[in-house]
């Protein structure tokens, strides 16, 4: 196994950053099947993180294990630690519909309940009992919407379905749905692919502002992505992190040729 | 990276790119070559076309502006193949520069032959020929993506500039002995001045190489040799 190239151009915002999630030597197992290999990360808060590779390297594995999305799968195991500020998620103690309040998700697909745009978004709050209220879960409804960059195209219509919006609008009816339970992480698995080019640069410019407040991982397989909305980039291939670092180094001078071959587009 | 692209015609366009910058600096130092000859010669036909000559490296020049912008534009290269593309567009801009400074030289030596001789030239030869083995290896470190020969040259730069230093020095005394040659020693000056940046030039395309090949510039400070634009020459002295 060939050593994780760790790059070293640290700004002195990289010297302050603080971790929100550790990952230390996860390994993932389906059955017989070794999908993950011993893949160290820290994710900063307030950033984005991309996460590249080609198809079957572990990259969506490794996002379905942030929130615990792989225990649904029947066979799969997880080793290793993953520390989210400081407590390990798989431990005893943590309640993994609790966490994946903390860490909500995005699909590749937009996949809205078929229910009104104001009950998709306010689906979550009422399950975890967040509003007191109905003036209150107004409240939680309407300013996630208007975090999503929704609000506008929809508040004359809070009440159709939401699955009547166009694919892009679906998508961030489905990103203010996972903002409405106040996750700190957001984990987005190829949120663009089934959008055009119009609609992918509404979410992209989303997701720039939402890294204020929220900590972002996104799964990409559009390389030009990764390098408009990510700060720092990690490369997965055959189930381990080959490379990972400022995005901006990993799209310039990758240390490792695997890395430069997958980037440049000499091997798939 | 020794494998080629999954789009093959991906390679192929780098690799035109990199054989347009090629040729570009072979036609430079030919050029300069020929400028520096046609002083040692008195031969202004030389000179004439080497003046001519120097259409063929700004048309290159367009040639590869055009190729690496449809690049960037089409392809969005990334790691080295982005460091190809934008090290050509520099490089090609550089070699451009180099082409004008010989074509100068040749202009003065037009000039110079219009009078009859009287200055010595006898160091513009050598540094040319110092600075044309530059060009020579700044190619083959190109060609060959060979960082240590591109450090080599950038290093070798400081010779020029001691060169440029001595003969500097001479010409000044020189026209102070005889104001006659005021004229043709300040052409040889410039002369000696253009093939002096041709150098720094060399050394500048020396670490666009060294980026290209590794993705880091060189950490030392640039090596400075030229002192004349602080020299002072006291004529009880000359």
């Amino acid at each position: 196994m060939q050593m994780q190239a760790e790059t070293n151009l640290m700004s002195d915002a990289d010297m302050a950053e603080e971790i929100v999630i550790e990952t230390q030597d996860v390994n993932v197992f389906y059955g017989d099947n070794h999908a993950l290999r011993g893949v160290s990360l820290d994710i900063p808060k307030h950033q984005v993180m991309a996460l590249i590779g080609p198809s079957g390297c572990g990259k969506s594995t490794y996002l379905r294990c942030l929130n615990r999305m792989n225990d649904t799968v029947e066979g799969c195991r997880v080793v290793g630690k993953i520390l989210l500020d400081g407590i390990d998620i798989y431990g005893p103690q943590v309640d993994e519909v609790l966490l994946r309040a903390r860490v909500g998700m995005v699909f590749q697909k937009p996949n809205p309940f078929p229910k009104s745009i104001y009950d998709n978004v306010a689906y979550g709050p009422r399950i975890h009992g967040l509003a007191a209220n109905k003036d209150e879960l107004d409240e939680i409804v309407l300013s996630s919407l208007e975090k999503a960059g929704l609000l506008k195209e929809v508040q004359d219509r809070l009440h159709s379905s939401g699955t009547g919006l166009s694919g892009g609008q679906q998508q961030r009816l489905c990103i203010a749905r996972a903002l409405a339970v106040r996750p700190e992480i957001i984990l987005m698995d190829e949120p663009c692919s089934a959008l055009d080019p119009i609609a992918t640069a509404k979410v992209e410019e989303l997701i720039d502002e939402l890294k204020e407040n929220y900590t972002i991982i996104i799964v990409t397989h559009s390389m030009q992505q990764a390098a408009r909305v990510s700060q720092r980039t990690a490369f997965f291939h055959l189930g381990e992190i080959v490379e990972t670092g400022p995005t901006e180094q990993i799209f310039t001078s990758p240390i490792d040729e695997r890395t430069q071959g997958y980037i440049t587009g000499r091997f798939g | 990276m020794s494998s080629g692209h999954i789009v093959k015609s991906f390679d192929e366009e780098l690799a035109r790119v990199q054989n347009a910058i090629v040729e570009m600096g072979g036609i430079a130092e030919t050029q300069l070559e020929a400028a520096v000859r046609s002083l040692a010669e008195r031969n202004t036909e030389l000179a004439l076309k080497t003046i001519e000559g120097d259409k063929a490296v700004d048309a290159l020049e367009h040639r590869i502006d055009d190729m690496a912008i449809k690049m960037l534009a089409l392809r969005s290269p990334v790691a080295d193949d982005l460091r190809i593309v934008i090290s050509g567009l520099k490089i090609a801009s550089l070699l451009e520069r180099v082409a004008d400074y010989a074509a100068n030289i040749s202009k003065r030596v037009i000039a110079l032959n219009s009078a009859p001789a009287i200055a010595p030239i006898s160091s513009i030869p050598r540094m040319g020929e110092l600075v044309r083995r530059m060009i020579a290896d700044t190619l083959t470190a190109y060609s060959n993506a060979d960082a240590a020969l591109a450090y080599d040259v950038w290093a070798r730069d400081q010779e020029v500039d001691q060169l440029y230093n001595s003969m500097f020095r001479e010409l000044l005394t020189f026209m102070m002995e005889d104001p006659r040659s005021i004229t043709s020693c300040t052409h040889l000056i410039f002369m000696a001045k253009n093939i002096e940046r041709i150098g720094d030039h060399m050394t500048n395309i020396a670490e666009i190489i060294i980026y290209q090949v590794t993705g880091d510039m060189p950490k030392e400070p640039r090596p400075k040799g030229d002192k004349t634009s602080v020299t002072m020459i006291d004529p009880k002295e000359g």
